[in-house]
This record gives structure tokens, C-alpha cells and sequence, in this order.
């Protein structure tokens, strides 16, 4: 019987402990420059080279006269970027359950259309969140010169029920063909951009001698680093990628894993207001705190969900220890329901990263209002006189167990 | 099961607790949080426990969860060190500034006025605004 706990255990751990694929090969600069790339027939000059924290830049340059000029932005850094595609196909009726995954979508990605296909943009916008990257892309024209993250390497996991039960990602299948990855590249970039505006706008005069000028805005919160400015008419006609760097200073930090740069000032006093209300409220702050970081800064959830954890981790081992010295739990209970608890946290974890953004909001909004109703009902008249009764033996047994503590 | 404490004894329906348990332990892993507020209306209310058995085992049981949940996470590269490294000290701090502003707030007002907070941002996820 110990023979068979000990192997369980150690085939539990070997599962932990081979995170190496998964978290750490990140930083893979998508490919760039494309072959065949014809230097000379598109011009493209920047009025400044650096910004501080995003800013704006002026870009212009000379493209073959009466073509539309569309200008790529992308930054080096990369981020992961994920995707969990059970939508019904068109084709066969069935559904995938295929999870890709990059860990090369580069941290910040924008097309810059002429201005004349705002129009084009916008009609896509009103399909609110149910907008396609594919779709808007060729709509504006901007899939001829859309290249950047056509490249990257995506892996997908062929899910299944089973595997996502025991927590596995599945089996890994073969690597797709160019046109796929291109495809699958967009609804990645879409997972990890969401809004449409991120992605592309309309900033390009073009005037009929061909010369162009944008003003491009490049927001705040992004990743630092060098980001490379392509301008092109069509896949073969593309100028040479010019450079600048985003900088940001303390109290500015980039959270690599993230791929945010926020000021630590506003989540550092955010989990202290949460925790200070938490413990007075007498339940942990996770509940509050995982919603209100998702919807404030542009965080995947599944890196909140993933670092909130580990924070509630140590206050509730002090606690433990606390009640602990004074004999106050029952080792026996806690030990036979926790272990029940262990499987449930093995496979939580992975239905995470299977969900979207809007999915995770969705159900948190319905467990917000069970707790609410859990919160109500413990306010009640009826609870409080119980409860008054309760407590009123709840500190009689602490004092026992307190005063036969220190009698040791 | 029998549970003894501080020379009482319990009967409790371990299995209803451990399926109860489970469900509590998928939730809170998947969204990140620490799972308390329903555990212990699981173990008073539908295992029939006293609040003083409940208050030390129910934290002892979702701390088997937050652990497991954290090293998962951790193998799923969720986990981001700077962003732990701005939360963690805040958690740390608030939880010793609360006990000593704890005896001058009532625990009931605290409680509605958490209510009236959690359904505002309750339906602010939903969407309704």
C-alpha cells in the first residue's frame, strides 16, 4: 500500500516538474524580413527613434504613385499567445478540440491602412466581439502585406476529454503548412489583442504622387524594446524596416509573462485595499481581486488566475500554522477533504488556458453573485443570533486550547 | 467518519464533503482564488459542523488546493515573478493592517457593504453595463 502512495506521488511530481517547454522558450523574435523583399521601390523615414512609454510618430516615405500604402508595426518582444478552437466547421460538422499555442506572437502588432478604408474598418467593428482578423484584413486589403506573425511557430494539441481531465494538453500534432499558419496566426493574434482597434487603423494619407504620411499613435502599458516599422503596397513591394525603441523607467515595469508594462504603484495598492478588505470580510481576496486586475489592465487572465494563486498560498499557510500551535484543526478532516481538494486543483489549472477572456468573466460574474447571496444570507437576523451563539463558543474553546498551549 | 476535537466526536459524510470538495477545488483552481467563503458554508451548513471545528480544517483543506493549483499553473507558465513580486508584499501588508482596524469595523457592515460591492462588479463582468 505505501509502495503504491509512494509511486502516485512521485509520478506527481515528475508531472510538476516539467514545466521547461512550456513557460520558458519565449522570446523567439518572429521571423522578419521577407524574402524577395524589393528595397528601393518603397521609402519609409521616422521623425523620432525613441518614445518613452508609447507616444506618437510621424511616419513618411514614397511608395510607386496610385497604390495603397499600408505600414506594419511590430515590436521584438515576443508573448504567448493561445487558443482553444471547439467551434463547430463548416465542413465536417464536427467539432476540433484543437489548443494551439505560440509563444512567438510578437507583444505588440498593428497595420496602419490608408484612411480611405476606415469605412471597411468600421463596418467590421459592429460585429462586436464576434469581429475576424481574417475577414477585416482582407476586407481593407491589408492581408497582402499582413507578414509579421505569419511566421511564427505555432504548436497545436489534438484535446480531448480525458486528457484535459488528467490535465494533459493533448497530443502534439504535425506542423501546419504556410497558408495554416498564416490563417491560424490570426485568430492567435485576435485571442491575444481582442479588440480590433489593436490590431489595425486607419492613419495613412496617401497623396497621388505616391509620397504618404501617418501619424501613428503607439499606446502606453506596451512591451519595451525595439519595434520595427515596415511599409508595403503588396507581398513583393515593401520598403526596409525601420527601427525605435520603447522605453519605460520605474516605476514603470514590463511583466515579461504579461507582456504589459504597468506602473506597480496602482496593483500594489489594489491588493492591499483588497486584502485589508478580505480579511474584514472574513474571505480571501482572490475573489475580488482576479476580476478587478482582468478588467483594469490588459492582463491575460490566465496570468492572474496563475499568479493570485501562489499570493493567497502564504497567508493561508500562516494561518494554518496559527491554528495549528493552538491544536485548533482537525487533521483528520482537513487532510481527508484536501485530498479530494488536490485532484480538483490538478485539473482546474488546465481549463484555463482553455477558455477565452470573456468566457472567464462570464462565469465569474455568476460565482461573484452566489457569493454575494452566501455574503446576504450571513448578514440575516436568523444567522447573526446563530451565529452570535457560535462564536460565543467558538472563542470559549480558542481560550482552552490557548491557555493549554502555553501550559507546554 | 468519526472526527474527534477538543473531546467531542462527529459525524461527518466524508463523502459527500469530498465530492462537495472537489467541485470547490476546480472552481477556485481555474479562476485563482483561494475558495474559503464556500468552503465553510460546506462544512457547517450541508456537513452540519460547529464553527470551531470548521474555522482551522476548512483552511487546512484549501491549502492542498491553492498548492496543487500553484504548481499547475506554474507547469502551465501562468506564473509571472515581477507581477507575484508587486502583489505579494501588498497581500502581506494588508493582512497586518486589517486586524487592528478589525475591532473598530462591525463584520456585519463590512459584510453588506461587500455585498452591494460584488454585485455591482458581479454585473459589470456579466456585461449589463
Amino acid at each position: 500500500m505505501m509502495h503504491r502512495w509512494l509511486l502516485s506521488a512521485a509520478l506527481l511530481f515528475s508531472f510538476v516538474a516539467m514545466p521547461a517547454g512550456v513557460g520558458v522558450a519565449a522570446q523567439n523574435a518572429p521571423a522578419q524580413k521577407p524574402a524577395g523583399a524589393k528595397a528601393g521601390a518603397v521609402t519609409v523615414q521616422i521623425d523620432k527613434t525613441e518614445l518613452k512609454n508609447g507616444g506618437t510618430i510621424m511616419i513618411t516615405g514614397k511608395a510607386p504613385r496610385g497604390k495603397p500604402v499600408f505600414i506594419e508595426v511590430f515590436a521584438e518582444r515576443t508573448v504567448r499567445a493561445s487558443r482553444f478552437d471547439a467551434d463547430v466547421d463548416k465542413e465536417t460538422k464536427k467539432r476540433p478540440y484543437i489548443f494551439y499555442m505560440t509563444h512567438e506572437m510578437p507583444a505588440y502588432y498593428k497595420i496602419f491602412a490608408p484612411k480611405d478604408r476606415k469605412e471597411a474598418i468600421d463596418k467590421e467593428k459592429k460585429e462586436g466581439k464576434k469581429w475576424s482578423v481574417s475577414k477585416v484584413l482582407k476586407d481593407t486589403g491589408a492581408d497582402a502585406v499582413y507578414s509579421a506573425p505569419t511566421k511564427i511557430k505555432i504548436d497545436r494539441y489534438q484535446a480531448t476529454l480525458v486528457g484535459s481531465i488528467i490535465g494533459s494538453r493533448g497530443s502534439i500534432m504535425p506542423a501546419m503548412d504556410d497558408k495554416d499558419n498564416a490563417r491560424r496566426s490570426m485568430q492567435l493574434l485576435k485571442a491575444r489583442f481582442r479588440s480590433l482597434d489593436k490590431v489595425l487603423g486607419a492613419a495613412v494619407d496617401v497623396a497621388p504622387d505616391g509620397s504618404f504620411k501617418a501619424e501613428v499613435k503607439i499606446r502606453s502599458g506596451l512591451a519595451p524594446g525595439k519595434y520595427t516599422i515596415v511599409a508595403a503596397v503588396d507581398k513583393a513591394t515593401k520598403s526596409a524596416p525601420v527601427t525605435f525603441e520603447n522605453k519605460i523607467s520605474f516605476p514603470l515595469l514590463y511583466l515579461k509573462n504579461g507582456g504589459t508594462s504597468l506602473n506597480l504603484i496602482g496593483p500594489f495598492l489594489l491588493t492591499l485595499a483588497v486584502a485589508i478588505f478580505g480579511v474584514l470580510m472574513g474571505a480571501g481576496g482572490g475573489f475580488i481581486l482576479n476580476p478587478l486586475l482582468v478588467s483594469i489592465w490588459p492582463l491575460p487572465h490566465t496570468i492572474v488566475a496563475g499568479t493570485v494563486m501562489p499570493t493567497v498560498l502564504f497567508s493561508q499557510g500562516s494561518g494554518i500554522y496559527n491554528y495549528s500551535k493552538i491544536k485548533f484543526i482537525s487533521w483528520k478532516l482537513g487532510v481527508a477533504i484536501g485530498l479530494s481538494m488536490v485532484v480538483g486543483g490538478f485539473i482546474g489549472p488546465k481549463m484555463t488556458e482553455l477558455i477565452t477572456l470573456e468566457q472567464f468573466k462570464f462565469v465569474f460574474g455568476w460565482i461573484l453573485i452566489i457569493l454575494a447571496g452566501l455574503m446576504f444570507w450571513q448578514t440575516t437576523p436568523k444567522y447573526l443570533a446563530t451565529n452570535k451563539k457560535e462564536q460565543a463558543i467558538l472563542k470559549e474553546f480558542k481560550r482552552k486550547a490557548e491557555e493549554s498551549a502555553r501550559k507546554k | 467518519m468519526i472526527v474527534q476535537f477538543w473531546g467531542q466526536e462527529f459525524k461527518v459524510n466524508i463523502v459527500v464533503g469530498c465530492i462537495g470538495g472537489f467541485l470547490i477545488a476546480i472552481v477556485s483552481s481555474m479562476f485563482g482564488f483561494g475558495g474559503g467563503p464556500f468552503m465553510v458554508p460546506l462544512m457547517t451548513v450541508v456537513l452540519g459542523l460547529p464553527m470551531y471545528v470548521v474555522v482551522g480544517s476548512s483552511l487546512l483543506a484549501i491549502f492542498f488546493n491553492t498548492l496543487m493549483g500553484t504548481m499547475r499553473h506554474y507547469q502551465f507558465g501562468n506564473f509571472d515573478g515581477l507581477f507575484f513580486l508587486i502583489m505579494f508584499p501588498a497581500a502581506i501588508l494588508g493582512g497586518w493592517i486589517a486586524p487592528k482596524i478589525a475591532q473598530r469595523v462591525s463584520p456585519t457592515v463590512v459584510k453588506r457593504v461587500a455585498v452591494a460591492g460584488l454585485l455591482i462588479l458581479a454585473l459589470n463582468l456579466l456585461g449589463v453595463y
